[in-house]
């Protein structure tokens, strides 16, 4: 069902309007129009205006911070704080806010600045560490000295030549003292360890640029240490690193336990806040007072309008204005249905959301639908397994789209237990062969009563359908569908005289008749389509008769998991062996399982959203969306 | 001839000839689709509608393959 709305309008004295907007705010029933038509837009007054970027300032500043705490490890009490401080003006949160700030934003930057260089030193120095390992054995050769500048290449080794070609140059930028050593230090690297006197830095730096050869550069602390001493040092380093983000991270989540909580409870109240003046852009305003249009359900309007009256007094007004038909065709859409069909509120929505004023399909598709997969699927033993897995995952998911699905699938594997005791199948034959199950539709050799049930369950719901389209557009008064559904249904109505006179079921002589009915609704469909119509209206005519015959898919995908399952247990008995045959039926039942859940789902919500809803659903609705609270969590 | 080799025949080539047609469709169908879902996620009821519209002509393959078979 979709709920009733109705269009309201609040107007009160401005003085009025800080309580007005927290009123409704707190009441989160109305969803706000973009802005009122009939007067001038309210001007923010400079205060609040001024307010509006205090309070986006601090929200933004508040969220910076708590995304540099850690995660408290329980939030308890956090509902509890959040209706505590809710009530508190908002001057009063803001003040508690910046002087909590003035504490905190030093010394929580301060710490997440030190962490963040912690870590980053803690990934790069074992780098670091690793290649000074690899030349440790080049450096041993090497005595140190003193006012001699060590410097460590490392070199892809396919193009380790180049360290001939800078031994060649070297001679002539230091005089010949130098000293250069290489190998290869793994299967991709060759390393190489310079050793020159300090004054000719440059002139080997300009080189080494030159030639665009890597050279190993260690953190600044270290740069000026023996080569051989930095490795010791670089893990001694790294030890202290660790301790120190250790300190770190837990005074950071000592100030944590100690603020998160209020800092969150705070930016979520403020950001109300910042929402109570935010909407006033949508409102309109005279000289004296405010003007608020919206959308509500109907059976709210008394209740809203008694809150009113209590937090904000007498001087404002709730009225309900007419429904124009251009209002309506904007208004807000809530699907409301009884707890069984809610779940199938989100298949619903899959579509689309019906507009607002049509007919909402969620009831009827509750009772169709797990039919339909249980005549198809019709398997007391794959419902079971089915409806085991489907409870498992209702229980570990959460409230949402996924929880709504389990809970259809729940429905239907209970209609495909009902459907496989009256086929007489469990596993395929196996529960007669091995229970003495009784058949009393034994669907694998009543191919022929089978399909005319299917296509008579297609002539009711597409009955049902047109049924419900032609009231829809009696009530909406929308001539071209009206005309449109009752003509396709005469013809139905025709075809079908016609096709029961030559299959015996009606006398011959209602064939001209039926023939006679199937023209007029054809005349009547070429009519309301116009000259197009002369082209169409067989098209469409035979479309429909389609749409019907659709309704075989019931009949043939479920044959085709009963002769699945036949292979499944004839090719199983075919080996001989107990356990190869165990193992070789459960593969085949399990693929047939997977795909006795997926074709059935699919197939069902198929003739619902193409055969079904063609002939009334009108998608294209907005949700609601009320003006209200998010809360906290 | 044997009829009911023909018969066979005829029911194999109403089935078959039928799933290739689907498929040939729904290749295409689900190529767009894939393509239109992964700008838009809200379309995935819309797609499935889409996706299951030719399967419509493999059903009528089997549902007449199924009559050539069994109904005398």
């Amino acid at each position: 069902m979709l709920v009733q709305m109705t269009k309201i309008q609040i107007v009160g004295t401005l003085g009025e309007l800080d309580k007005a907007v927290r009123s409704l705010h707190r009441a989160g029933v109305v969803q706000l129009e973009e802005k009122v038509e009939a007067v001038d837009p309210l001007v923010l007054d400079p205060g609040a205006a001024k307010q509006r970027d205090e309070l986006a300032l601090i929200i933004a500043r508040l969220d910076a911070l708590l995304t540099l705490m850690a995660k408290p490890s329980s939030p308890r009490g956090l509902a509890a704080e959040y209706d505590a401080q809710t009530l508190r003006p908002t001057a009063d949160v803001i003040a508690d806010v910046k002087s909590a700030m003035t504490q905190l934003d030093a010394p929580v930057q301060n710490l997440a600045r030190r962490r963040e260089e912690l870590e980053s030193d803690r990934v790069t120095l074992p780098r670091y560490a690793k290649t000074m390992r690899q030349l440790m054995p080049l450096a041993a050769d090497m005595a140190p000295l003193r006012n001699y500048e060590t410097v460590a290449l490392l070199v892809e080794r396919k193009s380790a030549g180049i360290i001939e070609l800078i031994r060649q140059q070297l001679p002539s930028i230091t005089q010949d003292q130098f000293e250069l050593v290489s190998q290869d230090i793994d299967k991709d690297t060759t390393a190489a360890l310079l050793v020159f006197p300090r004054e000719y830095s440059s002139a080997i730096q300009t080189l080494l640029g030159r030639e665009a050869i890597t050279q190993v550069r260690l953190p600044e602390e270290l740069a000026n240490v023996p080569f051989n001493e930095a490795l010791g040092k670089i893990e001694a380093r790294l030890a202290a690193i660790l301790r120190e983000l250790e300190n770190v991270n837990r005074e950071l989540s000592a100030l944590s336990t100690e603020w998160r909580v209020r800092l969150a409870v705070w930016s979520a109240v403020l950001q109300d806040r910042l929402q109570e003046v935010e909407v006033r852009s949508r409102f309109g305003a005279t000289r004296y007072t405010f003007v608020i249009v919206g959308w509500m359900p109907s059976r709210g309007v008394a209740a809203l309008r008694r809150t009113l009256e209590r937090e904000v007094g007498d001087r404002i007004l709730l009225e309900e204005l007419p429904v124009t038909e251009h209002d309506r065709e904007h208004a807000p859409v809530v699907l409301s249905n009884p707890g069984p069909a809610k779940p199938f509120e989100f298949l619903v929505k899959l579509m689309a959301l019906p507009r607002y004023g049509t007919i909402d399909p969620t009831p009827i598709m509750a009772i169709f639908l797990p039919i339909f997969f249980g005549m198809i699927l019709g398997d007391v033993g794959y419902a079971i397994v089915v409806l085991l897995g489907a409870i498992y995952l209702y229980r570990r998911a959460k409230p949402g789209g996924m929880r709504s699905l389990t809970l259809v699938i729940i429905y239907c594997s209970l209609w495909s237990i009902v459907f496989g005791f009256w086929y007489g199948e469990f596993f395929g034959e196996l529960g007669e062969k091995w229970f003495g199950m009784h058949a009393y539709f034994p669907r694998g050799q009543m191919v022929q009563p089978l399909f005319a049930f299917s296509i008579a369950l297609g002539i009711v719901q597409i009955g049902l359908g047109f049924g419900l389209g032609i009231y829809q557009a009696l009530k909406l008064r929308q001539r071209h569908e009206l005309l449109d559904r009752v003509a396709k249904v005469i013809a139905l109505i025709g075809i079908f005289a016609m096709l029961a006179s030559m299959t015996n079921f009606l006398p011959q002589e209602m064939f001209t008749p039926g023939f006679a009915i199937t023209m007029v609704g054809t005349a009547l469909l070429m009519y309301t389509l116009g000259w197009i119509g002369l082209l169409l209206a067989p098209i469409e005519i035979l479309g429909t008769l389609g749409n019907i015959l659709s309704y075989l898919r019931l009949a043939a995908i479920g044959l085709s998991s009963v002769y699945l399952a036949m292979v499944a247990n004839e090719l199983a008995g075919l080996f001989g062996n107990i356990i190869i045959g165990i193992i070789v039926g459960g593969l085949f039942h399990a693929l047939n399982i997977a795909l006795g859940i997926l074709s059935p789902t699919i197939q069902s919500l198929r003739l619902h959203y193409v055969e079904f809803f063609q002939k009334f659903y009108e998608g294209g609705g907005e949700g609601f969306v009320p003006f209200k609270r998010e809360g906290i969590l | 001839m044997d009829t009911a080799g023909l018969l066979a025949i005829g029911a194999g080539l109403a089935v078959g000839l039928a799933a290739i047609g689907t498929g040939m469709a729904q290749s295409r169908i689900g190529a767009a689709g894939a393509g239109a879902i992964a700008e838009k996620p809200e379309l995935v009821g819309t797609m499935i509608v889409l996706l299951a519209i030719p399967e419509t002509m493999v059903i009528l393959g089997f549902a007449v393959a199924a009559i050539i078979l069994f109904v005398k």
